[in-house]
């Protein structure tokens, strides 16, 4: 396969909703054909365009449309697999959508070239006014077909937003479909998503002081996580959703805290004169990595949680910066700030290896979040001063998610929802 | 029997065969992702006394980066607000601790904090009660200066004394 470096410019047309460019693929990206959907109405056209935005924006895709191609088959009995072999192309997808004007449902079906073979047909049943959603499942259903891994483009981010006042969003992954989920006339920090991504849990400072506060997204009920009188913050779930790890402060100094959400007890896990929070859990939830300055910047640590008694172990040591830690969902590294120089870089680290990746180089990239299939992370970058989001792949692909309205920050990735 | 033993093994490979290279067959329906909006009524109360106000106005002092200890010149502005509460003692005073916006904003509430604390310890040691002092920390969340250099930053690492 060739290698070519693409270079995709896309955007969309949402006024006030985030918007979506793509600045760099892949080296040796995927060859898909996708052959126009069948199905008369505007619904099958919005449907493959979302599709084909979806596999562009992973940055792991080359596609070509009916335009690009020798011969546009329209049903399986008429694929002349030669006329791809010869453009190279490794995949044929083809669809068909079907709207009763009650019902919609899109019928897809995935050939390998080389092997001259149907190897996947699916059927997606939409509901009404969720088209978008449905026309995700099926970009995750090629995408799984053709990488054997699950897609993300029916997962979705949550972040914050200040303008004229602060607001807790949520989105899909490609930042369309923006609601609403707590505006507020004070800060919102922290974002994170309960495990089955039907919770979220976020620190608001309404009532003057920084509050961990747990939201059922559906029904909007809330309530404060801990009742006491001081501050609380950077709430993260643990993977079975039974406990919560926090920071809290009654003691005068930033501790990490695990509250079972049961029963309301509280476990200290640190105990330490120096800053410990940013509290995460591994994804077997064995461990807990969290930021701590006892080293006098901050560094991340490790606690093993099977052990009795054990000691924070420290698991970097390059630069003087390195906090906000996430694990990736295979374990094998994790992906944090670290500041080089004096810029603030999202760097990933794998456990085998004894160097830091840096994975961007602006100057002030935060809060890096990273897609349940553990193939992308989003972040949060300043540009001009302004708060955007941007999103890079573990393969390469940078992508950006700008803003039409406020600063956006602290993205975080819901996990699937399929 | 050696013959027909081949060909059953024969036919399990083959089988075999077939299995792996199967097609998969899908069928799902879209989850229904309801959101709902709520707005948060900020009980913020206005303990903001006017009296300590009027006394504080412009008692702020300020830090260096990733540092909470307080410089000689933060310890000279201490020093008359220690005067100014020692001379009215119904004064209660809130110290609010700030970060710049450079590093994550976890660690900023958690550093605007220690720096709020370290003026509070430097009043309890200079014989302030801890009960007419509320502590707490905005982080990054409140800053005074928008620019992105070291003269704005400098401004936003700070302590407000209210």
């Amino acid at each position: 396969m060739k290698k070519i470096l693409l270079i995709y410019f896309l955007s969309f047309n949402a006024i006030s909703e985030l918007t979506l460019e793509i600045t760099q693929g892949t080296e040796d990206p995927y060859r898909v054909a996708i052959i126009k959907f069948s199905g008369a109405d505007k619904a099958t056209a919005d449907i493959q365009k979302v599709v084909f935005d979806n596999l562009l924006r992973t940055g792991e895709f080359t596609i070509f449309n009916n335009e690009d191609l020798l011969s546009i088959p329209q049903i399986e009995e008429d694929i002349v697999f030669n006329d791809f072999r010869i453009l190279d192309i490794d995949f044929l997808v083809m669809g068909k959508v079907e709207d009763d004007g009650l019902n919609i449902a899109v019928e897809y079906q995935v050939f390998d070239i080389s092997k001259a073979k149907k190897i996947r047909t699916s059927t997606v049943y939409g509901i009404p006014n969720k088209n978008r959603q449905l026309a995700h499942y099926v970009s995750d259903g090629i995408y799984q077909e053709i990488t054997g891994i699950p897609g993300i483009a029916s997962t979705k981010l949550l972040y914050v937003t200040e303008d004229n006042d602060f607001k807790l969003l949520i989105s899909d992954a490609d930042g369309s479909n923006e609601q609403v989920l707590l505006e507020s006339t004070e800060p919102i920090i922290s974002p994170s998503w309960s495990p089955d991504s039907k919770k979220v849990a976020y620190v608001s400072f309404e009532t003057g002081i920084a509050k961990v506060y747990i939201q059922d997204i559906a029904s909007g009920n809330r309530q404060v996580a801990v009742e006491n009188s001081s501050q609380i913050s950077s709430p993260a779930w643990s993977p079975d959703g039974k406990f919560l790890s926090l920071t809290m402060y009654q003691d005068g100094n930033a501790e990490i805290y695990i509250l079972n959400l049961k029963n309301k007890n509280l476990t200290r896990l640190t105990n330490h004169y120096a800053i410990d929070t940013e509290s995460t859990w591994s994804p077997k939830g064995s461990k807990i990595m969290f930021t701590s300055g006892r080293s006098g910047s901050p560094q991340l640590y490790e606690l093993d949680l099977k052990k009795f008694n054990s000691r924070p172990k420290r698991i970097t040591f390059d630069g003087n910066y390195n906090a906000k830690g996430s694990y990736l969902p295979n374990n094998e590294g994790i992906v944090f700030v670290h500041r080089a120089d004096t810029n603030f870089q999202i760097a990933l680290k794998y456990f085998n290896e004894n160097f830091v990746r840096p994975l961007t180089n602006a100057q002030m990239d935060e809060s890096p979040s990273i897609s349940p299939n553990g193939n992308v992370i989003v972040y949060a970058i300043k540009d001009d001063g302004m708060g955007l989001l941007s999103g890079v792949t573990l393969s390469g692909a940078k992508f950006r998610l700008p803003a039409s309205k406020g600063a956006v920050r602290e993205p975080a990735w819901s996990g699937y929802l399929r | 029997m050696f013959f027909l033993r081949n060909k059953s093994n024969f036919i399990v490979v083959v089988f075999f065969l077939a299995s792996c290279s199967s097609m998969n067959v899908t069928e799902e329906k879209v989850y229904s992702g309801d959101v709902k909006t709520v707005k948060a009524s900020s009980t913020k109360s206005s303990n903001i006394n006017y009296d300590s106000m009027a006394v504080f106005a412009n008692a702020t002092v300020y830090f260096e980066f990733d540092k909470s200890n307080l410089t000689s010149k933060s310890i000279q502005t201490l020093k008359s607000a220690v005067n100014a509460l020692n001379e009215n003692s119904s004064i209660m005073i809130t110290l609010s601790g700030h970060a710049d916006e450079r590093g994550t904003r976890e660690y900023n509430l958690a550093l605007g904090q220690r720096r709020a604390e370290a003026v509070s310890d430097y009043f309890v040691l200079n014989g302030i009660s801890p009960d007419r002092i509320t502590v707490k920390s905005y982080g990054e969340e409140r800053p005074i200066e928008f620019g992105q250099d070291e003269k704005s930053y400098s401004k936003n690492r700070r302590v407000e004394i209210n």
